[in-house]
């Protein structure tokens, strides 16, 4: 029992940010119908952020997060003139297909640059542990858990509660309609693809510090398992998504506790077979292609 | 002579073998699906092909078929898991497929797990692979013509026209993935017996966006698109010299401007007449 509550708040810290960048992947499909394989990039361009921060800027806590975050939404704002524009309302394959392409050059860039090994992040949270009854927990997990949590709030207030949050709801239901009510679609695509970026940068950062490393090819499975996340969830809700989200991080916390941890990058493609079997547009809905 | 030979004999079994597995997806690709998942099938034929080889001292023919028919009956079942989603979930299956195999593969010691397996025999050759690569062709050239092909390629165009024309969708589209994902099987045989190890590296996301990209490069809509892509894009950065990094960040680059600017591929239809 002790095992299976600590593999469960294991679970939930982790899930936490595979929620944040399965909301940023599944924020972009929802507006522009466009399925942006360089995602798991401005994740890795996050990580590389609070790399190149610690080792010639600051160790600050706040510093690295806010460096990471702006190097991932450059990244996402060069990446949306050159992959997404050109391509946006196009047939849905042909931005999958090119941002999967900008996504490798920007993995063998990162390669190129840093090398093929990971680099180490130094410890930028005192280490720290709390115990609570039978269950831990890291000082860098809270840290981690604390931040995927305010930009999940964010986002949700921001899609509820703000004008720029309406319209792009708007222009996710009815492009057409929102544009004939004076929205710059255009400006609200940049804006969706700037901040999905953000999101993506700040879960790198969270990503990079906890296990105190960056590498090119990081962002491959993250980004898989938050492809799982939307397409499990469905992208009609972003609740749905963060509850995806967490559960995921919760089975593959499970699974590596009872099973093995080998086993672990397996779990989420089994749960999106299955489901998607029996629910093609996931257990929350989603927009039509 | 013989240090060109020696320089260009690998570099034309990769292009061949590459070829063979590229037009295994082209054949998958006929019926519409976009398949990430070929690299993972090209694997599982060669790990079939170089354990029988290996453990049991079968006859190379015999292996052959053996991972052909392995990839034949896998790609049918993914097939059918697949025909009712829409591209992109599809798409997005085979990659979690092709990622858990590798995966799976990774895990089972029998098969040298994260080792790779090694000590295949060398039975692979330049003239072996230039044959199987010429019937290959001969069959995508057939298979263009054929009922089959009329009918994926409909399916391919209008799902919806096609089921009202008669044609049996569910049945298309997984036969003509089982076909493709038997001809990228093959190829895998091809190649454990030629690099004689086979890792579940060779399995991945990479190396299947690799074989898409020689589709995509070269055209998706007739035969000679694959062959032209596989060929082109093994053999040129292997003579241009370029290293294994900065050919990726070329390939990805390609594949984004040829898609913006030419999705049908260098060559098309129009173009073969």
């Amino acid at each position: 029992m002790d095992l299976f509550l600590q593999q469960v708040l294991n679970g939930v810290m982790i899930g936490s940010t595979y929620a944040v960048v399965a909301l940023g992947f599944s924020l972009v499909f929802s507006v522009m119908r466009v399925v942006n394989m360089a995602h798991p990039e401005f994740f890795m361009a996050g990580a590389f952020g609070a790399y190149v921060m610690t080792r010639y800027v600051t160790t600050n806590v706040a510093g690295v997060l806010a460096g990471g975050m702006l190097v991932a939404a450059a990244v996402g704002l060069v990446v949306e003139r050159l992959a997404i524009r050109p391509v946006r309302g196009r047939y849905v394959m042909i931005p999958f297909i090119a941002t999967s392409g900008v996504g490798i050059a920007l993995q063998h860039l990162a390669e190129r640059v840093f090398g093929s090994d990971p680099v180490a992040i130094p410890a930028v949270v005192p280490a720290a542990s709390y115990t609570f009854g039978p269950v831990s927990v890291t000082r860098m997990q809270l840290v981690t858990f604390a931040i995927a949590v305010v930009l999940m709030l964010g986002l949700r207030y921001y899609v509820r509660n703000t004008k720029w949050g309406r319209a792009t709801r708007a222009v996710a239901e009815r492009p057409e309609v929102a544009a004939a009510f004076g929205v710059d679609v255009d400006f609200v695509s940049r804006l969706t693809v700037g901040i999905s970026a953000l999101m993506a940068g700040a879960a790198g950062v969270s990503i990079g510090m906890l296990y105190t490393s960056a590498w090119a090819f990081m962002g491959l499975i993250y980004g898989l398992k938050s492809f799982v996340c939307m397409l499990v969830a469905g992208n009609r809700h972003v609740e749905g998504v963060m509850v995806v989200g967490l559960m995921l991080g919760v089975l593959e916390a499970l699974v590596s506790g009872y099973l093995t941890s080998t086993l672990r990058d397996a779990v989420a493609f089994g749960v999106l077979v299955v489901v998607l079997v029996f629910k093609p547009n996931g257990l929350f809905g989603s927009y039509s292609v | 002579m013989s240090d060109l030979a020696a320089f260009l004999t690998p570099v034309l079994i990769t292009a061949g073998i590459n070829s063979i597995i590229a037009l295994g997806l082209y054949i998958t690709m006929s019926s519409g699906p976009l398949s990430v998942a070929h690299a993972a099938l090209a694997g599982m034929g060669g790990y079939l092909g170089a354990v029988l080889t290996t453990n049991f001292g079968w006859p190379f023919s015999l292996a052959i078929l053996a991972g052909m028919l392995l990839g034949f009956v896998t790609g049918l079942l993914l097939g059918l898991l697949i025909v009712r989603m829409n591209e992109l979930v599809a798409g997005l299956t085979t990659l979690g497929f092709g990622e858990t195999m590798a995966v799976i593969a990774f895990n089972i010691d029998y098969i040298g797990g994260a080792n790779a397996f090694s000590g295949i025999p060398l039975r692979t050759t330049l003239p072996l692979v230039y044959a199987v690569l010429a019937v290959i062709l001969f069959v995508a050239w057939r298979y263009d013509e054929s009922r089959l092909g009329y009918a994926a390629r409909a399916t391919r165009d209008s799902p919806v026209t096609a089921d009202a024309m008669g044609i049996n969708i569910t049945w298309v589209k997984s036969l003509t993935f089982g076909i493709g994902a038997a001809i990228a099987a093959l190829g895998g045989v091809l190649r454990a017996h030629y690099i004689l190890v086979q890792g579940p590296e060779d399995m991945g996301f990479f190396v299947s966006v690799g074989f898409l990209i020689f589709v995509i490069f070269g055209g998706s809509y007739v035969f000679w698109g694959p062959l032209f892509g596989a060929m082109t894009l093994t053999i040129l950065p292997e003579v241009l010299r370029f290293s294994a990094k900065d050919r990726f960040i070329i390939y990805g680059v390609l594949l984004t401007i040829m898609v913006i600017l030419r999705p049908q591929g260098l060559i098309t239809r129009r173009s073969m007449r």
